[in-house]
């Protein structure tokens, strides 16, 4: 897979404060790339260096092949961006708002009129499209922030916290449009500190700290890396023994074995669909008769406080 | 230079959705004139200075030109703060174009705030329209060049908008009160006529009311006027 945004050594500093450390990092074409990281991590910064919407202090990037640097006006016309807080014309109507950004981007006459009604009825604005902008709900600007991209579907697309203020319906309804963009051909890049908007969107996840990239991989991936963070619930026909606890710790891939109940035990395990066939394997000398199974794999919350939980923790006891 | 133009019709749009403002303009200008100045002129010794009125009235509208520049970099930070500007920043066009759009905005809204009052004053005063031309000319040139100064004024201002409003007030009450926007050199105390000649306003007073053939005694040189206004209008 081609590579459509590639960033190298990109930093971005406020005096003395890195907001972008330095960062090395590749988004493939056609994917989502989710960057998930606590408030500071440096996303935003990122995706308003990759919209030029920022210079970069050291570093540069390129968006498909061209430098945002260099050829800032060549990246503009190549990336979109949809901003995190929906601000900016307070006169103007949705109608009009959208009309202009997909003026803006060449669309024309009757083709730019029904891309427009499309997109303004996909996004649940056309009764809205007349109020002025300082009228619509928190919501409302919201969705049609995000709508701006879908005027014109760029090849890069990239979002900062697409569903803040969106309700429950309206995030489902956002994330389907983003996944539809990406299926249309775009590479798609979301900033979000929601889990589950992560887990709902993304190709991989870039895990992101204190401006750096702590990790990016795709969710099994990253699910797998935490040591024990399968839980396997095994309950037995008979009361549990130390020569069974002594066996399941034998097991490749055990963390660790805590007893749940007289006849259950609870393991925290490395990859429990690789530990399971041999926990039954080891079990069989002992002839002890396993009545259910219960596996828990670790959500993105577990993975994402394993890489910047202790960041977390610091800034909680500042 | 199409998606600049599709901006500036789309900014456009939004200024004339802001009709109490310009109706404020309007109305600013006809107190100012047709109450204020009349009580004012009635103050001032016609033996001493003829039509006082009339230059009182250029005098209020190049006030106007100088408000209306100064949006211009009032709303540079005001689309920085409020999102606007990073919106503007990610479209496919030149800082360069951004900022001339800026300033073909900040002229056209001053055609829209101004002309009117102008045509006006100059029809009471049954001005031919070439003079009208001529004026609408010298004010631009003048906005062109205050905008260009607001807009870099903005950056350094650009954190708050607070300290930008404070820098413009306080600009703005030193530029019109040390000038001849509102009395003519040759009736000023020498002081104040000093550091009056320092100051472009000046200038761009003395060249509009030279294009509305106003007594050249009570003026400076004209060519040095139009001089100093080019100077201005080509410092964006």
């Amino acid at each position: 897979m081609e590579t459509a945004v590639e960033t190298f050594g990109l930093t971005k500093s406020y005096g003395n404060t890195n907001a972008l450390d330095g960062l090395n990092a590749k988004v493939k074409q056609g994917e989502i790339l989710v960057l998930l990281g606590p408030n500071g991590s440096g996303k935003t910064t990122l995706l308003h260096l990759l919209s030029t919407v920022l210079r970069p202090t050291r570093g540069t990037a390129t968006v498909m092949g061209y430098d945002i640097v260099k050829q800032p006006l060549k990246v503009r016309e190549t990336i979109g961006i949809s901003f995190q807080e929906p601000r900016g014309f307070w006169r103007h109507k949705p109608y009009h708002i959208l009309s202009f950004h997909a003026g803006i981007y060449g669309l024309k006459g009757e083709a730019k009129d029904k891309i427009v009604e499309k997109t303004l009825k996909d996004f649940d604005l056309w009764p809205s499209r007349n109020k002025k902008f300082m009228e619509l709900s928190g919501g409302q600007g919201k969705r049609l922030e995000v709508a701006k991209l879908f005027v014109y579907r760029p090849a890069v697309a990239v979002f900062d916290e697409p569903t803040a203020m969106v309700d429950l319906e309206g995030k489902r309804m956002i994330w389907d449009r983003i996944r539809e963009l990406r299926e249309a051909g775009s590479t798609v890049i979301v900033a979000t500190n929601e889990v589950r908007e992560a887990e709902y969107l993304a190709d991989r996840i870039s895990i992101m700290k204190l401006g750096k990239e702590v990790v990016t991989e795709d969710l099994r991936t990253l699910k797998d890396s935490i040591r024990g963070g399968d839980v396997v619930e095994v309950q037995f026909s008979a009361s549990t023994s130390p020569q069974l606890v002594r066996a399941l710790e034998e097991v490749p891939g055990t963390v660790r074995v805590v007893p749940d109940s007289e006849k259950s035990l609870k393991v925290f395990v490395n990859r429990s669909e690789d530990w399971l066939p041999q926990m039954m394997t080891s079990l069989q000398p002992l002839q002890t008769k396993v009545t259910s199974i219960r596996v828990t794999e670790p959500s993105l919350d577990d993975v994402f406080l394993h890489y910047t939980g202790d960041e977390l923790v610091k800034q909680i006891n500042a | 230079m199409r998606e600049m133009l599709s901006l500036f019709a789309f900014d456009l749009r939004e200024t004339f959705d802001s009709v109490p403002w310009t109706v404020y303009f309007w109305l600013f200008f006809a107190f100012q004139y047709f109450v204020y100045g009349q009580l004012i002129s009635s103050l001032v010794n016609p033996a001493v200075m003829t039509n006082y009125y009339f230059y009182y009235g250029t005098g209020i509208l190049i006030i106007m030109t100088f408000n209306v520049s100064t949006w211009a970099g009032r709303r540079f930070v005001e689309g920085a703060h409020e999102g606007r500007l990073r919106y503007l920043l990610s479209l496919p066009f030149t800082r360069g174009e951004l900022f001339l759009e800026q300033v073909l905005l900040g002229l056209a809204v001053n055609l829209i705030r101004i002309g009117p009052p102008l045509v006006l004053m100059l029809w009471l005063a049954k001005m031919p329209p070439i003079m009208l031309a001529t004026s609408v000319a010298v004010l631009l040139a003048m906005s062109f060049g205050i905008m260009g100064i607001m807009i870099s004024l903005s950056f350094i201002a650009f954190k708050s908008f607070d300290i930008f409003s404070a820098i413009v007030a306080s600009t703005s009450a030193i530029l019109i009160r040390f000038s001849t926007v509102l009395y003519p050199l040759a009736l000023m105390p020498s002081a104040y006529g000093t550091v009056a000649r320092f100051n472009p306003l000046t200038y761009g007073s003395d060249l509009l009311r030279d294009a509305l053939n106003f007594n050249i005694s009570s003026l400076l040189n004209p060519n040095l006027a139009a001089f100093v206004v080019a100077a201005v209008a080509s410092r964006r």
